[in-house]
């Protein structure tokens, strides 16, 4: 499996989108070529502004230069364009329904061994609650530049959550089609429904494949919109399965896990089980030491399924 | 120095009447607002938009306009009755303040009212929206000013100083802001509250260019934006002295008054007041 490193593949589209249209900005905070603005910078650097650290300020900023027809990318480290400045992006981004694209890289669990500081698992739960964002959390590289293009191309807020490792490639298929808003059903299953979003996308289909030889027909359904979220496809799969296991490197507070418990509670009731980090701090060390902790890694996921059969 | 000629000067301060008395009937309709800083920032934003910023209240959107960012958001009364004043809406609009639903909400909505630019109220936001404007102005290469009022009290949150940092940074000389300085917040006097001595130094030290007048004299104001910028390459701070709930003689420089729940006596005594202005001025 090839895989390719996220934040080198956002800089890069980033860069493409640049050449397309050149209202697009990219913003950062100290830190533009880990967040990797390189390529955009090296193309544009009139329309790279570096502002230091000072995320609050940061996201003022790019709302106002949004109201003169700008569209601004600010892209740094995730809990610090999420819950540091979240009044920020509140009220000048979403309450004025500004043109801002915020991307919070190294999201997640990934920036592992520097500890829940710099961990971001509620961005998703609090910027949801914005009217009008749109959040988008692609599962590999692939889906990153999409999601990057279709950031771009839409009128609105959006909160973009990518990751720092390596990420398998696994949408490079013809099959592959991104829409905004729509689910991807990666593989088909009667028995149970996996809804996932993120880096752990792949462990999910990994872990159906493994769960598949056990003779559990497993299917699994990859959310890179969180909001708006596809109803439809979720609720098909509540009807036809009868069972779903979200996956989420996330807090189950808030996340996909509760989005989805309120779809199929109000529309069609499924037996639901949340994988993801349960009111804790996470813990701090190897990234994929993490994952396997919360388990969300391929074996976690196998592990998680089939104790909610059992129960 | 001041352009402003004789009739100019009283020509302003009737503008400045007639805004006091559009704040009075917003009040009247809706039985309270916040009055105290309105009324202290009332003759810089009058002066504003009557003899310094380029709009038009026909094309409220018009591309090539001065920007004004009212980043103490509660002072929204004095931005409505200015409004209203110069034409960007009917002033019988200014009836519906305090009502459902209203176009004139405690706090300024854009997407409300033609004319507001930014959704201010939480305070510490307007200076870095501000700044974004006067950075995109700029990469259009338009010759479009930026003008905020921040209240004195608000400058305790340190966003605004990761805001006055940028702007000096990236020498965002088309940038002018009032402090209006009337040294109340609801707590008491903003010295005791939390110290904001030194304001002059303390923007200096942020690397602006800064001023310091009378708030409620037109002449000071005017002569302070008649250039900008006047140090090329850095954004401009005006230090503005004012009274807070000036123009009502029962809240003049009182805390109290900082918002307003009017009753009827208070109510005729600002009418009364207003009326005096108005013989005085001829």
């Amino acid at each position: 499996m090839n895989t390719a490193d996220p934040r080198k593949t956002f800089g890069e589209a980033l860069a493409e989108i640049g050449k397309e249209n050149s209202k697009v900005l990219a913003i950062s905070a100290d830190s533009s070529s880990g967040s990797g603005l390189g390529p955009f910078k090296k193309l544009f650097s009139e329309r790279h502004i570096e502002f230091g650290i000072m995320e609050q300020g940061i996201i003022g900023y790019a709302a106002g230069l949004a109201t003169t027809g700008k569209i601004p990318f600010v892209v740094a480290i995730a809990p610090f364009l999420t819950s540091r400045p979240f009044e920020m992006v509140r009220n000048d981004v979403g309450y004025m329904k500004q043109n801002v694209k915020i991307v919070g890289r190294c999201a997640g669990m990934s920036y592992a061994d520097l500890g829940p500081t710099h961990h971001s698992l509620e961005d998703v739960a609090i910027l949801r609650t914005i009217p009008g964002f749109t959040i988008l959390v692609p599962s590999d590289p692939v889906e990153i530049k999409e999601v990057a293009k279709a950031a771009a191309e839409l009128n609105g807020p959006v909160y973009i959550k990518i990751a720092r490792d390596k990420m398998p490639i696994f949408n490079d298929n013809k099959e592959y089609k991104f829409e905004l808003g729509k689910g991807v059903t990666l593989k088909e299953g009667n028995d149970l429904t996996i809804v996932a979003t993120g880096v752990p996308v792949y462990n999910a289909l990994e872990a159906a494949n493994a769960l598949e030889k056990k003779g559990l027909s497993v299917r699994v359904i990859n959310i890179h919109t969180l909001k708006p979220i596809d109803k439809e496809i979720i609720i098909k799969a509540a009807k036809e399965t009868g069972k779903i296991v979200t996956v989420e490197e996330h807090y189950l507070a808030g996340g996909l896990g509760s989005i989805v418990a309120e779809i199929t509670a109000q529309h069609a009731p499924a037996k639901l089980h949340m994988v993801g980090v349960n009111d804790q701090f996470a813990s701090n060390g190897p990234y994929d030491g993490l994952m396997a902790m919360y388990n969300l890694d391929t074996n976690g996921i196998i592990k998680e399924v089939e104790s909610f059969l059992k129960n | 120095m001041s352009n402003l000629n004789q009739s100019e000067n009283l020509e302003l301060k009737k503008n400045a009447l007639a805004v006091r008395k559009n704040i009075l009937r917003m009040v009247k309709a809706g039985g309270a607002g916040h009055v105290g800083g309105a009324l202290s920032a009332t003759d810089i934003i009058t002066a504003l938009y009557f003899k310094v910023m380029n709009v038009r209240p026909d094309q409220p959107l018009w591309e090539k306009r001065d920007r004004f960012v009212l980043s103490a958001g509660h002072k929204c009364l004095a931005l409505y009755a200015v409004l209203a004043e110069k034409g960007f809406f009917d002033k019988n609009l200014l009836d519906t303040y305090g009502s459902l639903g209203s176009r004139l909400p405690g706090h300024p909505d854009m997407h409300k009212l033609p004319g507001v630019e930014s959704n201010t109220g939480a305070l510490g936001h307007g200076l870095s929206i501000a700044g974004g404007m006067a950075m995109g102005l700029r990469l259009d290469n338009t010759e479009s000013k930026v003008y905020v009022i921040m209240g004195d009290g608000e400058l305790a949150e340190g966003s605004n100083w990761e805001a006055a940092s940028a702007a000096a940074h990236h020498k965002l000389d088309n940038l002018m802001v009032f402090v209006d300085l009337n040294g109340l917040q609801i707590e008491g006097e903003t010295k005791d509250v939390m110290s904001n001595a030194d304001l002059v130094a303390r923007w200096k030290a942020f690397g602006w260019h800064v001023l310091e007048i009378d708030g409620h004299n037109f002449d000071e104001i005017l002569a302070c934006t008649s250039k900008l910028p006047e140090v090329k390459g850095k954004p401009t701070v005006v230090i503005s002295h004012t009274i807070k709930a000036k123009g009502f003689s029962f809240g003049e420089g009182k805390v109290a008054y900082h918002y307003w729940s009017a009753n009827e006596q208070e109510m005729k005594i600002a009418e009364n007041d207003l009326a005096e202005i108005e013989r005085s001025l001829g």
